[in-house]
């Protein structure tokens, strides 16, 4: 479904991804660990367009997207969520979660239709509202929003492209535990051929959500293997300093 | 997202109609004055639809506006089209340049794309300015207003003018809310407010700023046509970078991104330019120092500040 093929960045001298490779079926969960600044986002900027690779190749259903830019590979039905809250400002939530529908759904063009007016769109929004946990909160300026609910909001976002490939970069972070749950949960309900990959820095999530992890240090893959494999792992085990072990 | 709120279409409504009123009661000079305002104002809803909800601050819509007064000018004055073939004509023109100047600046952002517009608005200015078969500097006369007399109007009366002029200024008032509240206004707001974001979801941002642009232009290209009627007279004074300025300041003054507020803006500016000029000639010094006071007090013009407060009331009342 996503196969990438030897990629590399460099940002001058530095290297911050190195002969990357990975292939993904359709509908894997694939989460990537790797410590702060081991280029995961990095690697999310290649996949989504927002970075071109100093060398090696993307390829999306087999058919190489390496050379199309942002809004062509989105077109392609690849979606993101950030690490960092990246929304419309002075607009609702229910106007942003409209917003990504009609924009996904190349409604954007006719002065005719209203098309966030649309029954449509405003299914699309309520359902996704209703994943990841905002439903009652459509009317509520983002500006007004808490954190927890723009993280919910930056996933809405993602998601109501109803993409065919999506990647989130640390869904959860800096949210409390209820909403790490509720994370939990919406991945779960997530349609089966739905292709994910997770950037998360919480282990036991990623354990938990994961087919196949993705171990990343100094831009380069450490590790790849199925959960179990990663918790016997011992370069995985150097990295963490037995980090979850304690915990787990 | 912009939407038609009452306080809108009140503001409008009642502006428009004071306005008529004055132009009705007031003599020639109050027509006068009258036009000079919708014409003022229709510039101002035209860069507000893409400065205010576009994020793009554009200097050349005075220059664009120019574009439409000699199109129409020349194409009646010395072709000797039709008003209403003429007028298709202008429209078209200010259209394919403002398409020409969104597709070439639209990924410029910032102090950079406002040097860019006031470049493009120069140039237009020197061509003009040279273009000897429209009169060059001296400018160019003959134009002649819209013939309505087949349903009885006599256009070159100051009332009946001015009245056309205040419908104008309706329509365009119109339109832009309609597009506004469209997919395609939806969408530019998007852009204004997050355009990686609108990128990241699928959406050709460049195209969607230049066919904005080009639609702006296209209603400004409005304002140059009734600014060619009302003088009977087009020169290259029309393309003055200040004519652009000025609208900027109009807008700011009545509500930047609030549609309602540049024709708050226009009427405030003529009417207090003609105040204080009976007193100085230093009328520039007055409107800047106002500029000044409404930039200091939030930035939201007269119009937006009213906006703001009833706003922040309606939501402590649904609070509370
Ligand atoms: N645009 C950039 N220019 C220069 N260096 C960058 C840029 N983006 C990221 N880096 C560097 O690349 C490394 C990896 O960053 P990043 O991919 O954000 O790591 P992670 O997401 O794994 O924490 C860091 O050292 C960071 O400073
Ligand atoms: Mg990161």
């Amino acid at each position: 479904m996503l196969e990438v093929r030897d990629l590399s960045k460099n940002f001058g001298g530095l290297r911050v991804s190195r002969h990357i490779h990975m292939a993904l079926e359709k509908g894997e969960r694939r989460v990537v660990l790797g410590p702060n600044g081991a280029g995961k986002t990095t690697l999310f900027n290649l996949l989504a367009g927002t970075l071109q690779p100093t060398s090696g190749e993307i390829l999306l259903d087999g058919k190489p997207i390496t050379n199309l830019n942002v809004e062509q590979r989105a077109r392609r039905g690849l979606s993101r969520s950030y690490q960092k809250n990246n929304l419309f400002e002075g607009l609702t939530v229910g106007e942003n979660l409209a917003l990504a529908a009609a924009t996904a759904q190349g409604r954007t063009f006719s002065c005719f239709s209203r098309a966030h007016e649309s029954r449509a769109i405003r299914e699309t929004v309520e359902e996704v509202a209703e994943m990841v946990g905002l439903s009652d909160r459509l009317d509520l300026g983002v500006a007004h929003a808490s954190y927890g609910n723009r993280r919910q909001l930056e996933v809405g976002l993602a998601l109501a492209t109803k993409p065919k490939l999506l990647l989130m970069d640390e869904p959860t972070s800096g949210v409390g535990p209820g909403m790490i749950d509720a994370f939990h949960k919406l991945i779960a309900t997530l349609p089966r051929e739905l292709t994910i990959v997770i950037i998360e820095h919480d282990l036991d999530l990623g354990f938990d959500v994961a087919d196949r992890i993705t171990v990343l240090n100094y831009g380069e893959v450490v590790f790849e293997g199925t959960p179990e494999e990663t918790k016997g792992s011992d370069v995985v085990r150097e990295i963490y300093l037995g980090d979850w072990q304690g915990d787990a | 997202m912009f939407y038609q709120t009452p306080l809108k279409s009140v503001t409008v409504i009642v502006i428009l109609a004071a306005l008529a009123l004055y132009a009705i009661l007031g003599g020639y000079f109050a027509g006068e004055i009258v036009v000079e305002i919708a014409v003022l104002a229709i510039l101002a809803i035209s860069l507000d639809f893409v400065a205010g909800y576009g994020g793009m601050v554009s200097l050349c819509h005075g220059a664009i506006a120019g574009i439409g007064a000699y199109t129409f000018a020349g194409l009646t004055a010395l072709a000797g089209f039709d008003g209403f073939t003429a007028t298709l004509a202008a429209l078209a023109a200010t259209a394919a340049f403002g398409l020409v100047v969104g597709a070439v600046t639209a990924n410029i952002s910032g102090i950079f794309f406002i040097m860019a517009t006031l470049a493009f608005g120069q140039m237009a200015y020197v061509v003009v300015f040279e273009w000897k078969a429209l009169g060059g500097d001296d400018g160019m006369s003959g134009v002649s207003r819209y013939d309505f007399s087949a349903i009885g109007l006599n256009m070159n009366g100051s009332v009946e003018f001015a009245l056309f002029c205040l419908l104008v200024v309706l329509i365009v008032y119109a339109v832009a809310a309609y597009v506004l509240r469209s997919s395609f206004g939806r969408t530019l707001i998007g852009v204004h407010s997050n355009e990686d974001r609108m990128r990241a979801l699928g959406l050709s941002v460049w195209k969607h700023k230049a066919v904005a642009f080009s639609f702006s232009s296209l209603l400004a290209g409005s304002a140059g046509i009734l600014a060619a009627q009302h003088t009977l007279f087009v020169s290259p004074e029309l393309l003055v970078w200040t004519v652009s300025g000025e609208v900027l300041i109009v807008v700011i003054l009545g509500g930047l991104g609030t549609l309602a507020g540049p024709i708050a803006g226009a009427a405030l500016l003529v009417f207090l330019k003609q105040q204080v000029s009976d007193y100085t000639e230093h009328w520039h010094l007055v409107i800047g120092l106002f500029l000044i006071a409404a930039v200091m007090a939030g930035g939201r013009g007269v119009y937006g500040q009213v906006e703001h407060v009833l706003q922040r009331k309606a939501r402590s009342d649904a609070n509370a």
